[in-house]
């Protein structure tokens, strides 16, 4: 086994009268504390109409509230010595900061007047309708690949509004949103019963328990919203698609599959993971070694689950499993896909073997502890396995349930992607 | 309900302002003449390697061959094949990479704590026994001009080209990506020629940050560094001074139908552990290194032409440069670069205020303080200083210095980095639309 037993960093909980969960997991070997707060909502919830909502309502958060002036959020944190973000994905809305153990009450203050009394003015929701566009501009329209795939793939591979549409929203959709809207969605997806603070690092249970309830016991108790679940059938039939990307040099697929539940059926989902490394996780694995180092055709190759990989666990039923490809067209899509498919074929009737299955496992155990390193990002990680599998302590129990992960079981998850009818995404470069 | 909901209305104290506690560092001479710096930071069960080479201003000048010895350094050794040394890294839960920066190699990695020993192995095997194989490295120079072609693409990519040239005119520095065709010459034969040249054990940096024990990390590494022997003599590392850019016209790279253009000022900068470095950096700060700073508050909060201004300052061996970069709208590229010669010459004439020098100085501890908490970040931040040379006791001296700075070293360090006038500006956009507009403000000269 190379995962040695952890020591394990017990969350602590409690959920406060107004429905607020509270999650402490406490690390005092860092003078530091992460905050986060992760809403219940996501871009699959915004309405029709108002494609881009979600994300833009999330700028909204950082325009000030009762207490709290435009720009003085970020001032007081960076006063503070801390650094803050947030990010919109599909399921959950992540706001987050980690600053040193001393301003903890600091961050409850602020996360705690954002919740309780957001002011949105005409005048800054214009304001930020206009940083959002060239956000879109600068990730999307003005660069090659822009938004590839997770704009167009989704699109797709799937067909109900709240997990085909473009979560970064068209440009006449933002511009028609209004103060009433932002109103709307704050009074229906922002309050404590549909949120999860968590906090991480130097503090006790105690104490952040103490000080959530002093910031936020106040705010008042209302029902979390109902939205979803959204399930989709599966595809009835293959589905192909190509868009011409004018500012790219060389052409690019990307193939969605259907994974299983990532909630309901959370070990058979960590087979898919375990899959996608066994493709193209490290340059050992085989559709990297084949396409890239062996065959040359490949530039670059990845499989990932979720809308982009990094939300793997935290994305809720219907998701995909993803491979996504750039290469000089020295062959075909259609060889390419053979050369995947054959792979997957291969996987589907050997299954791995017991040392590239443990190879796997080792590293996807060294990711993980790596993407938990940062406070930051642990801290809105927590939170968000928190909000979508109700409970954090997986985070820390992911490798090793990923250990018990069997070739056979690998064979099955294989299997089910090559009988599956799938989505492919072809991104065709400027003609030349 | 009649229960009251009484919000709490007063901010709580931001606390005081503690430097933070500087890492206990073990330092060492390791076999072969390499320097090791060793530190124990058990936050996860892993520990972060960097092993840092300075590069010859010749090989900084012509940079694709070690463009390529970056990539195939791992296509195979005296015992191992690209794929099999792939599989014995990935075994330990391990990776290893290259990457080039502007004036050094950084093998860069990490590895489930209890696997340091075989990791290093495999690093000392890479760097006494890469054996470069010819059809390995052919394939490796088409993949590396195919992700060139990808990366010009990129006008972020265009705009930092054509202000590294406008900043650093006739130095090493101003040596932009290598070319396609460049790549494609390269062979093994060239590899072989510059390994021993760039990877030489005498003037090599190894960083281990992590769940370790000091004592037996610096054992493992002086073993797995016995295995690595000078193989000729080393060129000499000397680099020029970073001299100031010369003032002249705006460069605009034409880039016809963007839809956004990127603006890029640059300049000579203070360099990190001279005297005046935490004065300019909390300048640089103010103006707009940090959210609340001037230029996100003008032209993101207030006017909405860009989404992420931002500045950041490069450390290189022979000086620092400054670069300020906002990407906008095209539409509104000239009001955008009015507003920041606003408040670049309304800082370096004005200063800044008490209250901004505070902010600056708690966010610049601050973001020192995260810098140096993470794994990676602790040693990359060694790696870095290490090769630059560093004293290590700036990690100690620093925050202290920070805290200590006067309104006054802020205000003349701004004059003396930040003045428009010893900036150059670059844009990358449509000329049919920008060159006019832009021309209002200044000269402009077409540079595709």
């Amino acid at each position: 086994m190379p995962t040695r037993p952890k020591r394990a960093r017990p969350a602590e909980r409690t959920v406060l009268d107004n429905g607020l969960k509270v999650l402490v997991v406490p690390d005092p070997t860092v003078p530091l504390v992460g905050v986060a707060v992760v809403y219940n909502v996501g871009f699959r919830s915004e309405p029709e109409g108002r494609t881009g909502f979600a994300h833009l309502f999330e700028h909204m958060m950082f325009q000030g509230s009762a207490h709290v002036a435009k720009m003085e959020h970020s001032r007081l944190i960076e006063s503070a010595g801390g650094r803050m973000n947030g990010h919109t994905l599909p399921d959950l809305t992540a706001y987050y900061e980690a600053l040193p153990a001393s301003a903890l009450e600091l961050a409850l203050f602020l996360e705690a007047d954002r919740m309780a009394s957001l002011s949105v003015s005409e005048e800054n929701l214009r304001n930020q309708v206009d940083v959002v566009k060239e956000e879109i501009r600068v990730n999307v329209l003005n660069r090659p690949y822009g938004g590839f795939p997770w704009i167009l793939l989704p699109a797709l591979a799937f067909d109900s509004y709240p997990n085909a549409h473009n979560g970064y929203g068209d440009f006449t959709h933002l511009e028609e949103a209004t103060v009433q809207d932002s109103e709307d969605f704050y009074a229906t997806y922002y309050c404590p019963a549909n949120a999860v603070l968590a906090v991480v690092g130097a503090c006790t249970a105690a104490e952040v328990f103490t000080l959530a309830e002093r910031y936020f016991g106040s705010l008042k108790r209302r029902r979390a919203p109902k939205h979803g679940p959204w399930p989709e059938p599966r595809l009835g039939a293959d589905r192909h698609r190509a868009v011409r990307d004018p500012l790219a040099p060389q052409p690019a697929f990307a193939v969605g599959y259907r994974t299983t539940d990532p909630v309901g059926n959370l070990d058979r989902y960590l087979v898919y993971d375990v899959l996608a490394s066994l493709l193209a996780g490290g340059d050992s694995s085989r559709l990297r070694a084949r396409l890239i180092y062996r065959d040359h055709n490949v530039t670059e190759i990845a499989c990932q689950l979720g809308t982009f990989g990094q939300d793997a666990f935290f994305v809720r039923d219907p998701t995909l499993f993803q491979v996504i490809a750039f290469h000089p067209g020295t062959a075909t899509t259609e060889a390419l896909l053979a050369d995947i498919d054959e792979e997957i074929g291969r996987l589907a009737t050997d299954g791995p073997d017991g040392r590239e299955l443990a190879r796997v496992v080792a590293g996807s155990a060294a990711e993980l502890w790596r993407s938990l390193d940062s406070l930051l990002d642990r801290a809105h990680i927590v939170a968000s396995v928190e909000t979508i599998h109700g409970r954090a302590e997986l985070v820390e129990e992911l490798a090793s349930r990923m250990a018990t992960v069997s070739a056979a079981d690998v064979a099955a998850a294989a299997a089910d992607l090559l009988g599956q009818h799938r989505a492919v995404l072809e991104l065709q470069p400027a003609a030349s | 309900m009649a229960k009251t909901a009484t919000t709490i209305t007063t901010r709580p104290p931001i606390g005081r302002l503690i430097a933070p506690t500087a890492p206990q560092i073990l330092e060492a001479a390791l076999p072969g003449g390499a320097h090791g710096l060793i530190v124990r930071r058990p936050s996860v069960p892993l520990v972060e390697i960097r092993l840092a080479v300075p590069l010859a201003a010749e090989q900084i000048r012509k940079p694709a061959p070690v463009s390529i010895l970056s990539r195939s350094l791992f296509a195979g050794t005296d015992r191992h094949d690209r794929a099999a040394l792939a599989e014995a890294i990935e075994d330990l839960g391990g990776s290893l990479d290259a990457y080039v920066g502007e004036d050094r190699v950084i093998l860069s990695g990490a590895v489930l704590a209890e696997h340091l020993k075989a990791l290093l192995g495999l690093l000392v095997e890479v760097l006494s026994s890469a054996s470069y194989p010819p059809a390995e490295v052919k394939a490796d120079r088409n993949r590396a001009s195919d992700e060139t072609l990808i990366a010009l693409s990129q006008p972020d990519v265009v705009a930092g080209q054509a202000l590294r040239r406008r900043v650093f005119g006739r130095h090493p520095y101003a040596t932009a990506l290598p070319s396609p065709t460049a790549l494609r010459r390269v062979d093994d034969a060239a590899l072989h020629a510059v390994h021993p040249l760039v990877l030489d054990p005498s003037s090599a940096h190894l960083v281990l940050v992590g769940d370790l024990r000091p004592s037996r990390a610096l054992a493992l590494a002086e073993e797995a560094m016995a295995g690595w022997a000078a193989a000729g003599t080393a060129p000499s590392r000397d680099l020029p001074p970073v001299v100031a850019p010369r003032p002249g016209p705006l460069d605009l790279v034409p880039r016809p139908g963007s839809v956004q253009s990127n603006l890029r000022l640059g300049g000579k900068f203070a360099v990190l552990g001279e005297p005046d470095w935490p004065a300019a950096s909390l300048a640089e700060q103010v103006l707009s290194g940090m959210f609340s700073s001037r230029i996100v508050a003008n032209i993101r909060e207030r006017n909405g032409y860009s989404y992420s201004p931002r500045s950041f300052v490069r450390h290189g061996r022979a000086g620092s440069s400054f670069t300020l970069a906002a990407d906008v709208a095209t539409a509104v590229t000239a009001p955008a670069l009015v507003e920041i010669f606003y408040e670049l010459g309304r800082m370096a004439t004005l200063g800044i205020n008490d209250e901004e020098l505070e902010l600056a100085r708690r966010h610049s501890v601050g973001r020192f303080s995260f810098e140096t908490a993470s794994l990676p970040g602790l040693a990359t931040t060694l790696a870095n200083l290490a090769i630059r040379g560093v004293d290590l006791g700036f990690l100690t001296s620093y925050p202290k210095a920070v805290i200590a700075t006067t309104k006054a070293e802020v205000d003349e360090a701004a004059l003396r980095y930040l003045s428009p006038s010893r900036l150059v500006t670059v844009v990358v956009g449509d000329p049919e639309a920008v060159a006019g507009p832009l021309s209002a403000l200044g000269e402009v000269v077409l540079r595709p």
